[in-house]
């Protein structure tokens, strides 16, 4: 460049340190509060109700009943959480402040219920964790330092924004490592296992889809919003958005056969579709995408029987309630039972006659357990909690300085979102029941983990004030300008 | 009914009710800064003042308010037309990215040029920076609050 | 001004919409959430199959059930460990009382008031108060409509056949006997000692005597269906009592030709001559009942049978099957295939199938002066807290008054009419005048026919309306129609006339 003197680059590196000083987050600070005060007092209400069973008569002034269930646990997990808070402070980053006070309520509602839960769902899991609510825990607070360090570490996208095709390779690689080598659980192929460790890759695959939509859909937008590929009469999208539309329909019902995995398909397919709308804002593309797939799966449902039989216990499950419904059913009494204000927490019935009520609860049906015990008034709570978030996201994406953080920031938003949605659908017989996780509160370190890094990086993306994003290449914009010439 | 259920049920009660506070002060946060954007949005990023235009269009002392791109050159399609002999149909783009300014010149026959100095390919801009673009000056300025 | 640029920024409003669409989404899920929660929660948590229910049956002291003269038909023991088992007061109850066993689950009235018997699902504002403690469950004694000595007599009279008799009040649709044969030892499930072998045995049986018949049962009718097309006739107006058709007078020998298939009677009386409904009902003509069908029209029918309960569970205490005209495979009105199976249907020998408690109601509504009444067991729920009375209910209008006393009188001369009198002997009872209409179900093959019998009785002032079959057993008038004269004059040697 040999401009002058007063025009200068555009500073293509990070600011990084010496800026860094700390920065209250006082609003954050206030919601934290809030956070642990309804915390201990679930945690006395749960603990009361554990100690209170065995004598009916328990004394309603004696202190040591309304201890929290385990107060070391509820302690180390508050003090996470303001930790997190401290960092964040320290880092002076301005970065959103409500995401990690709705995501440690969350957190926080998991554990109590992981505690409350029968503990041997699990085995001992590591640090000496022992049953569902210590390894829980473990989880949670690993979950809490992902999302504070991407949150306070990632201060630049380029890594994310120029390899996106290998991102993307990475995540076929994935996929297809857990075609060919995922050991079946309970009939889904969603678990990989590599030595000591074992993992369920679809979580973080959802990442990495996101990361490369992102990406594609951003460089390819502007040029492409309203061009159309004709065949005769027929007016289709353009080919850049057909390919990778067809492909991913492809990946989609790839899944649902390979993986038997229909919320992971529908997960992704609807991601990729949302993100579609926001890129080119066009409703038809949307549509014609969901017809495909519900079509796409119509065929699978008659040529493979698992799918039928999934479809058909969705449509009546009480055709069949000590059977094939038994889980979807028992999930529906619990809401019924939990009424409008709940059983209490504790209070329950997650065992009759030695046996788990719900199989799965602690990772497919924590839902139904919160509406047993927490009612009508307690899932609408959790429900608002997971909107909340998701607007959030939206909003950081919305507000967002790109294309490309817009759509990614949007995209991990639908993720979380989507994956809450199809999952409580399914606990409410919405949809058809699938396995994909309650983010934040199901059971399970592969989903806490990754959705903790999906918060860090919304929290990344929502500080405007660091890195601008590279200028427009000139490249493109030409071809912008050009467009409208006639 | 004894005591201890009663407490029992204050307390979960006190729960469910603590755990609504929670929500509605998160739900206020994004309401709140949802207002907040909806304000800056309708606002202007900056403003481009015209200090000279020997043709007349546009009109000398008029000060568009800049949107996050702005395309100025001699065709109707810009957002900004410069209806100059020097400048070419598609001239420069303007762009506000993250908080700075930048300028492109887009192969125009004449040049852009900030502060008097030719910019080659993508420059920076800061307020009160002038720009030229043919025989039209422009001054950068902050947006109106 | 020129401020806007075209192409750009339409993200923010696409995120916006994004943003719209995931909160409706979530509203739905709210929806769903209340549904379940709030609206359908009553039956769901009063449902056997509710974790609730089961554990609270493990623990709780189930209430007694009762017959109509507070004789206890099922109560509660303790075995050597102290642990609750419920026993039974005879077999003779145990299809309508069923059985509770905590290995093998629980049947009949047992299951279907579970939540009742283990003292939940009282009412909504107790289960509210349950919540805040005190003692939660207030089991209910159930009162049954249901005569236990009616009930016996019901069972010997069906010996060791096998089939089914439902006796009901026509009023009040109080059952007071509905016996299921064979029958089952309900106090051998239910005791742990001895549960798993008789189960097992139970299970294995060829007589499939754990099958209610009365309620589950679906059998072809043959000419009690003629009834059920009598309404249809009547009911829609196709022909009046004194309508005659030319087409059965003319039907020769060789009987009525309809699209190439002959129907056929069953006997040679009266053979060439145009019937009236009465006359044709006395001596159960076929060629009579196919033309009435076939002039009513498969829609009428079909709709009529519907009125009647046909076509969908029967609202009860107890599971039902749902009866049916036909099976509804065809294009005609109806769903009949075509006029041949409309006149099969209409004296019972189509794709027509009935329970036999649908075919009591079938008696019972025409004694009742055309209103059917819901059937109901239960008639009363007695609790610490009080009693609930369920009182009867009036399910519909099916056919005018005088509609159904046509069908009265030809009913009362297919018992007590000279020509009648042969189809159905034995089911007069003495001294009192009795309505009826027995059933030859042909099964084609080489077996016997099911036997049928449908009556009720006094007639101008109806108290009980029965239905008996018989699998197997031969003629309708031989078999069930003195099995419902006798069982009808229990009934009044027992309740006086």
């Amino acid at each position: 460049m040999t401009a002058s003197a007063r025009s200068r680059p555009a500073p293509a590196l990070p600011r990084i340190l010496g800026q860094i000083r700390p920065r209250p987050r006082w609003l954050e600070l206030r919601l934290l509060v809030l956070v642990a005060i309804v915390l201990v007092v679930g945690s006395a209400s749960l603990g009361a109700t554990v100690r209170g069973r065995p004598d009916a008569g328990a004394d309603l002034f004696d202190p040591s009943v309304w201890l929290p269930l385990d107060v070391t646990a509820l302690a180390i997990y508050l003090g996470a959480l303001f930790a997190a808070h401290a960092a964040q402070v320290l880092a002076g980053r301005r970065t959103d402040q409500v995401l990690l006070p709705a995501v440690g309520m969350l957190g926080g509602i998991s554990l109590l219920l992981m505690q409350r839960l029968p503990q041997d769902l699990v085995g001992s899991g590591f640090f000496g964790a022992e049953g569902l609510g210590q390894v829980q825990l473990v989880w949670l607070l690993l979950s809490v330092a992902v999302a504070t360090t991407v949150g306070i570490v990632v201060r630049s996208d380029s890594w994310l924004r120029q390899y996106k095709y290998t991102w993307a390779a990475a995540g076929i690689a994935l996929l297809l490592l857990t075609f060919v080598f995922g050991s079946d659980v309970g009939g889904q192929r969603l678990t990989l296992v590599i030595g000591p460790f074992s993992g369920q890759p679809s979580e973080l695959l959802k990442v990495i889809l996101v990361i490369f939509l992102a990406g594609y859909l951003s460089e390819n937008r502007a040029l492409l919003v309203e061009q159309d590929t004709r065949l005769g009469p027929i007016r289709l999208p353009p080919i850049p958005y057909l390919v990778p539309m067809a492909a991913m329909w492809a990946i989609a019902l790839g899944i649902v056969v390979v993986q038997r995995d229909l919320g992971a398909a529908l997960l992704f397919f609807g991601v990729f579709l949302l993100l579609l709308y926001a890129a080119t804002a066009r409703i038809s593309l949307v549509i014609g995408g969901l017809i495909a797939f519900f079509l796409g799966s119509a065929v699978l449902a008659t040529l493979f029987e698992h799918i039928g039989t999934r479809i058909a216990i969705w449509l009546d499950p009480f055709a069949d309630p000590l059977g094939a419904g038994y889980q979807v059913v028992q999930s529906l009494h619990a809401f019924a039972r939990g009424g409008l204000l709940g059983m209490g927490l504790g209070n329950g019935l997650p065992m009759i006659g030695g046996r788990v009520t719900i199989p799965e609860v602690h990772t497919d049906f924590p839902l139904a357990a919160l509406g047993e015990e927490l009612g009508l008034i307690g899932v609408l709570g959790v429900l608002g909690i997971y909107l909340v978030i998701i607007e959030r996201g939206l909003r950081i994406g919305a507000a967002a300085a790109d294309d490309f953080r817009s759509l990614l920031a949007t995209g991990l938003a639908l993720v979380v979102g989507i994956q809450a949605f199809i999952i409580a659908a399914g606990n409410l017989k919405v949809l058809p029941l699938t396995g994909v996780t309650l983010p934040f509160i199901s059971y399970g370190g592969s989903s806490l983990l990754v959705n903790g890094l999906v918060i860090g990086l919304l929290l990344a993306l929502s500080d405007k004030g660091v890195e601008p994003p590279p200028p427009p290449r000139k490249r493109r914009l030409d071809r912008i300008l050009r467009r409208g010439a006639p | 009914m004894d005591g201890f259920l009663i407490g029992l049920w204050v307390v979960r009660l006190l729960f469910l009710g603590l755990l609504y506070l929670f929500l509605f002060q998160i739900v206020r946060a994004l309401v709140r800064d949802l207002r907040a954007a909806t304000q800056s949005a309708t606002a202007e990023l900056g403003r481009l003042h015209v200090l000279a235009s020997p043709s007349g269009d546009p009109p000398v002392g008029v000060a568009f308010s800049l949107d996050a791109i702005t395309s100025l050159g001699r065709d109707v399609n810009n957002s900004i037309v410069i209806d100059d002999a020097f400048a070419s149909t598609e001239h420069a783009v303007l762009t506000f990215r993250g908080r700075d300014w930048y300028v492109e010149d887009l192969d125009s026959t004449n040049g852009t040029y900030v502060n008097g100095n030719r910019v080659e390919g993508v420059a920076a801009l800061g307020y009160g920076d002038e720009l030229q673009i043919g025989q039209v000056r422009l001054r950068l300025e902050r947006a109106r609050r | 001004m020129l401020s806007t640029t075209r192409t750009r920024r339409p993200i923010g409003i696409t995120i916006t919409h994004i943003a719209l669409a995931i909160a409706i989404g979530f509203g739905a899920l709210a929806g769903a959430a209340g549904y379940w929660g709030v609206v359908v929660a009553p039956e769901l948590t009063r449902s056997p199959n509710d974790a609730a229910v089961i554990a609270a049956s493990r623990t709780v002291e189930r209430g007694e059930i009762l017959d109509r003269n507070g004789r206890v038909l099922a109560r509660n023991e303790r075995d050597e460990n102290g642990e609750l088992y419920r026993s039974y007061a005879n077999q003779a109850v145990s299809q309508v009382v069923g059985y509770y066993s905590r290995r093998f689950g629980s049947a009949g009235l047992e299951r279907a008031y579970s939540a009742e018997l283990a003292g939940l699902a009282t009412d909504p504002l107790a289960d509210a108060l349950r919540k805040f403690g005190g003692n939660p469950y207030d089991p209910q004694d159930l009162r049954l409509s249901l005569d236990y000595g009616l009930q016996r007599a019901a069972i010997r009279a069906l010996g060791d056949q096998k089939g089914a008799v439902v006796m009901l009040d026509p009023t009040t649709g109080e059952v007071l006997a509905m016996a299921s044969n064979p029958t089952y030892d309900a106090s051998a499930i239910a005791d742990p000692r001895t549960a798993e072998k008789t189960f097992a045995a139970l299970q294995d049986d060829p007589d499939n005597p754990l099958l209610p018949r009365a309620t589950l049962g679906r059998y072809v009718p043959g000419s009690v269906f003629k009834i059920v097309t009598a309404i249809a006739a009547l009911g829609s107006g196709a022909i009046t009592p004194e309508t005659t058709f030319r087409e059965q007078a003319e039907a020769g020998d060789d009987g009525l030709l309809v699209n190439g298939f002959r129907i056929r009677e069953g006997h040679s009386l009266r053979r060439g001559q145009a019937l009236t409904l009465p006359q044709a009902t006395e001596i159960s003509s076929n060629i009579f009942y196919a033309l009435a069908g076939l002039e009513t029209g498969g829609a009428n029918l079909v709709d009529f049978a519907g009125r009647l309960g046909f076509g969908a569970p029967l609202p009860f205490d107890l599971p039902t099957a749902a009866s049916q005209v036909t099976n509804g495979r065809g294009e005609d009105p109806g769903g009949f295939v075509d006029d041949v199976e409309l006149a099969n249907a209409a004296y019972g020998q189509g794709e027509t199938f009935v329970t036999p408690l649908q075919m009591a109601l079938v008696a019972s509504t025409v004694a009742n002066d055309g209103v059917l009444m819901k059937p109901r067991l239960v008639t009363a729920l007695e609790g610490k807290r009080g009693t609930r009375e369920l009182g009867p209910e009036e399910l519909r209008r099916v056919i005018s008054a005088d509609d159904a006393q046509a069908i009265q009188g030809a009913m009362r001369r297919a018992v007590e009419g000279d020509l009648g009198r042969q189809f159905t002997s034995g089911a007069k009872v003495p001294g009192v005048s009795t309505a009826g209409k027995s059933g030859t179900a042909e099964l084609g093959g080489s077996g016997e026919p099911h036997s049928w019998f449908i009556g009720f009785a006094p007639v101008n002032q109806p108290r009980i309306a029965i239905a008996v079959l018989v699998e197997r057993a031969g003629r309708g008038g031989a078999v069930a129609a003195p099995i419902g004269g006798n069982l009808m004059a229990r009934y009044f040697e027992e309740f006086g006339q």
